[in-house]
């Protein structure tokens, strides 16, 4: 797929700001509703842990001669602490900057030397770093990866570069490109207490003010055998590559053991809150955003049915009306941020030319209201069980997206068997938990009303 | 484009296996104590290699000429069907930009037998997956379905494909969107780079014109318009489709049969462009004032896909800047810290191409970014590459194969490339033993003929006060600087005319 996108369709307009729209008319549709949604394979696997407290999970799948390895540290930029923000990620980093037997740099060079790719990157809750190999090479993959969490090199001149390298990095991805801090914005605005209200990319301040030892605590507190998980997907030995795994992960010390997880929850909210903003976007967006429960909760399940009622495709209730009906706006959508601590139902419209933010406001929070009034109908809820079903399906298509799921079930759910359990219980939902749900967490109380406008071209904050 | 997708920790040039590492990592206390201890060791050998072979796959015609790729494989329970009509923004008239690019946007927004919002409800519904949308040379509309749902998803698919309505309101509505929509693309500096370095580099070839159009272009488009450009182009014999997945190739041929056996032929229309222009050194700065960095291309006119020598530039350029060499990544990012990723791409399409690097900086680096980038241009061509980085270039494009077909879709992906731009499809399982076939010689040979360090063409995007007086320093000159809100790809000197002003 992606192949296909940079080679031929080289010049595809982004779509998810030029949203192109859908049908204005009313709904007669003439497919005849599937009874069932189409149901993925089980997702096989072995689990087992080594003595020193490593995670490892091995999913043999024979399709293609390629093996996947990804590592999960359950460390992200929730467990920052106050000064810090962006640690986690910048630590990511300092990971490709060598250990023992292998030079800076030297892993992705010598996964690309083998035709192979790797990479990393870093959320909230976990830094996760895969590599994808032809699989004859497992061994060295392996090797490497026990290699750096054994014995990575921490250099103050490799730290002060590399720290440089993050700064562009969020130049570009957050300081340079229209609607690039949206994120930011919104989460600094909607949470007071709980970390989630810092960006994982960091402010450019706390970056500088990182240190060596910053790197040396975070290394020995976090990158330990029993917070790390390894997940082995693809054409292997199952044997052969549990003896590898032994070896050399083996060898690797406990280190200080458990990790202390302090993290201050967020109080409840008490009072809607509303903010308006200035900055340098070329349209004005409006943001609605709810507090709501974690993933794994029993009611994050219906929020999914919810977000998908709402936003999944143009069928759906928010691009309907306020992008096709109204043309109030020229993308809109929402979605249920559920990650391991309760986080946010968020709505986000971009204004189109010539209509007013507050009607577009009205038209989102009319939307969320509307939900906890009237529910959602049994077409919809179907149609939201062939979504994920689609979902699910479409998502474990690749060695690495399935060890993503194992891992994700693992580490954030501590319990690999939601990899394949959460199926039934979308496939189970009704309308009645929908509608239940929504009334618990869709409240004036809990809602956050952001205003961006536009800062005249030129003028600087 | 590939910056932005491997860039995270892409770099560095190829250390062979079995490179022995002394050092020890300075780290101190516990850890510390475990890295002595850690031992010295060389990387595992590789096991033995297990067979790769291109999967199996078919390729059959209807009566009407509509080629069809067919893959067949069960891992999981969904079929996915793509369409490619060979005609794309390139064959947007002169004053037409964005033609192909809302036509395709028009196919699922209403047919002669459903309604815009049918559509959306029935592909919704079933959880399946439609999209449309246009490429330089190409249109395309892809469907994805659950096995039980793939009859119904080619139902879709040929009401948009065949019968799109054009119906005025809806033609308005997407007009007036993609209006809106040029205004958040023109305020994006990475976007707007890309949009001038193609006009730079490709001049008044179609390839060169924005492909989104611009509010007056798409002011000017009719309901006409989208008729005649969909009658003359989504014709059966100008298109080829692929069917992937789990299905037998009998059952998915037979439903193709079943949905555009009565899909009419027609003559395409000739089609001739004019040449690209040859290579001009022009330096553009788009300014933006208040951007905290500088988006940087540099690129000249290259060779298109069916060139002979592509196999051996794309070689090249990867060298320069692609996935498995990468001297501007190695010398921009791990080097010198200027930027997060830089990349070259050679971009070949049907009628010609480009080579074009990318970065970003702060903008205080600006200059010496740019400066790098052209200097590594002129270092390639003048100097023979390493002996090692050619191999770990080849590693890659080699090593990489089974990585590459290892989905359904990437399969069809590639013979349908084969066949788009009219290459032998026994390239497809040839193609590691090709890429190692090519030699230090060829290469120098190449890149002596191809490469024009001398007539780069440069685009800047940010704030062009703080750099504009180091580059006559840095040996450019003749700098055209365009304030961002000026800027007009159709004209010939970039600017937006004024209105009623004296000049």
């Amino acid at each position: 797929m992606t192949f296909f996108a940079a080679f031929v369709v080289h010049r595809v307009r982004r779509r998810a700001l030029l949203a192109v729209c859908v049908g204005a008319l009313a709904i007669a549709a003439v497919w005849t509703p599937l009874s069932a949604a189409v149901a993925p394979p089980k997702l096989e696997y072995q689990r087992f842990t080594l003595p020193n407290g490593l995670t490892v999970i091995l999913h043999l799948d024979r399709s293609t001669p390629i093996a996947h390895v990804q590592t999960w540290y359950h460390v992200g930029s929730k467990n920052e602490r106050p000064g810090r923000t962006g640690f986690a990620h910048l630590f990511e980093h300092m990971m490709f900057k060598g250990s023992k037997n292998v030079e800076p740099e030297q892993h992705t060079s010598m996964v690309s030397s083998v035709g192979g790719r790797a990479n990393a990157y870093t959320n909230e809750d976990a830094t996760v770093y895969w590599n994808t190999v032809p699989s004859q090479y497992l061994p060295l993959v392996l090797w490497m990866e026990a290699d750096r969490l054994g014995s990575l090199r921490i250099d103050e001149q490799t730290f002060v570069s590399e720290r440089e390298v993050v700064k562009e990095e969020r130049r570009m991805r957050v300081d340079n490109q229209p609607f690039g801090n949206l994120n930011e914005l919104l989460y600094k605005n909607a949470f007071t207490t709980h970390p989630y209200k810092n960006p994982v990319i960091g402010s450019m301040a706390d970056l500088d003010a990182a240190t060596i030892d910053d790197v040396r605590g975070f290394f020995n507190t976090y990158y330990i055998p029993a917070n790390a998980t390894v997940v082995i997907a693809g054409d292997f030995d199952v044997a052969e590559t549990t003896d590898l795994v032994t070896r050399y992960y083996g060898r690797i010390p406990a280190g200080l053991g458990k990790v202390v997880r302090d993290i201050a929850p967020e109080p409840a909210s008490t009072k809607a809150r509303r903010v308006t903003l200035e900055e340098a976007w070329p349209l004005p967006a409006v943001i609605v955003a709810q507090h709501i429960t974690y993933d794994g909760h029993p009611d994050s399940y219906p929020l999914h049915v919810l977000a998908k009622v709402l936003s999944d495709g143009n069928s759906s209730r928010i691009h309907k009306s306020l992008v096709y009906d109204k043309r109030l706006a020229v993308a809109a959508f929402g979605g249920a941020n559920l990650i391991e601590h309760p986080n946010l139902f968020f709505t986000v419209a971009l204004v189109s030319p010539g209509q007013s933010p507050a009607d577009v406001e009205k038209a989102l929070i009319a939307e969320l209201d509307k939900a906890v009034a009237e529910g959602i109908t049994d077409r919809e809820l179907q149609r939201a069980k062939n979504q994920f079903a689609r979902d699910y399906i479409l998502g474990r298509e690749t060695v690495q997206e399935k060890a993503g799921i194992l891992a994700h079930a693992e580490v954030l759910h501590a319990d690999i068997k939601t990899a394949d359990g959460e199926f039934m219980i979308f496939q189970n939902m009704t309308r009645a938990e929908v509608q239940r749900v929504a009334a618990t967490y869709f409240t004036p109380q809990s809602r956050l009303v952001m205003h961006v406008r536009p800062r005249a071209a030129g003028t600087r904050p | 484009m590939s910056r932005r997708v491997f860039h995270v920790v892409q770099s560095s040039l190829v250390a062979a296996i079995g490179v022995l590492v002394a050092a020890v990592g300075l780290t101190a206390g516990q850890r510390g104590l475990d890295a002595l201890r850690w031992p010295t060791e060389r990387p595992p050998r590789p096991l033995s290699a297990k067979p790769v072979k291109f999967p199996p796959y078919q390729i059959r015609t209807l009566a009407n000429g509509l080629q069809v790729v067919l893959v067949s494989q069960n891992e999981q329970p969904v079929v996915s069907a793509r369409m490619l009509v060979r005609a794309g923004a390139a064959q947007d008239p002169k004053g037409k930009e964005g033609l192909a690019m809302l036509t395709a946007a028009l196919l699922d927004q209403g047919t002669t037998t459903r309604t815009s919002a049918q559509i959306a409800e029935e592909i919704d519904f079933m959880g399946g997956l439609l999209s449309t949308g246009a490429g330089s040379d190409l249109s395309f509309v892809n469907t994805v379905s659950m096995k039980d749902g793939l009859g119904a998803a080619l139902d879709l698919m040929a009401d948009v494909v065949v019968r799109p309505a054009f119906s005025a309101q809806e033609i308005e509505r997407q007009t007036s969107q993609a209006v809106s929509s040029l205004k958040v693309s023109a305020d994006d500096p990475d976007t707007v780079a890309s949009q001038v370095i193609d006009r730079l580099v490709f001049g008044f070839h179609p390839y060169g014109m924005p492909s989104g159009g611009t509010a007056e272009s798409l002011g000017t488009l009719v309901r006409q318009d989208f008729v005649e450009f969909h009658k003359a182009w989504f014709v059966s014999n100008n298109a080829l489709m692929a069917i992937v997945g789990d299905v037998t190739a009998d059952d998915a041929f037979a439903q193709v049969q079943r949905v555009f056996g009565d899909w009419a032929k027609g003559s395409v229309p000739a089609f001739a462009p004019m040449e690209p222009p040859p290579a001009v050194k022009r330096v553009v700065v788009i300014d933006k004032p208040g951007s905290v960095q500088t988006e940087i291309r540099a690129g000249h006119l290259a060779m298109a896909r069916r060139n002979p020598d592509h196999l051996v530039l794309d070689q090249v350029v990867k060298i320069l800047g692609g996935e498995g060499g990468n001297r501007l990544q190695q010398v921009l990012r791990t080097q010198k810290s200027l930027t997060y990723g830089a990349s070259a791409d050679l971009d070949a399409y049907k009628l010609t191409g480009a080579i074009v690097a990318e970065t970003d900086t702060r903008t205080e680096a600006t200059v010496e970014a740019l400066r790098t980038v052209v200097d590594e241009f002129f270092r390639l061509q003048r100097e023979r590459v390493y002996e090692g980085e050619l191999e770990g270039a080849q590693d890659f494009l080699a090593g990489s194969f089974p990585l590459s077909i290892e989905s359904p879709d990437a399969i069809a992906t590639r013979v349908l490339n084969q066949l788009f731009y009219e290459l032998p499809l026994e390239d497809l399982p040839a193609y590691p033993q090709r890429v190692r076939s090519v030699t230090v010689d060829e290469v120098q040979r190449v890149a002596k003929a191809w490469l024009k360090p001398s007539q780069l063409s440069v685009v800047l995007v940010g704030d062009a006060d703080k750099f504009m007086s180091g580059l006559a320093g840095a040996g450019f000159s003749n700098i055209e600087r365009i304030p961002i809100a000026d800027l007009d790809l159709t004209a010939a000197d970039l600017r937006r005319p004024r209105r009623g002003a004296g000049q």
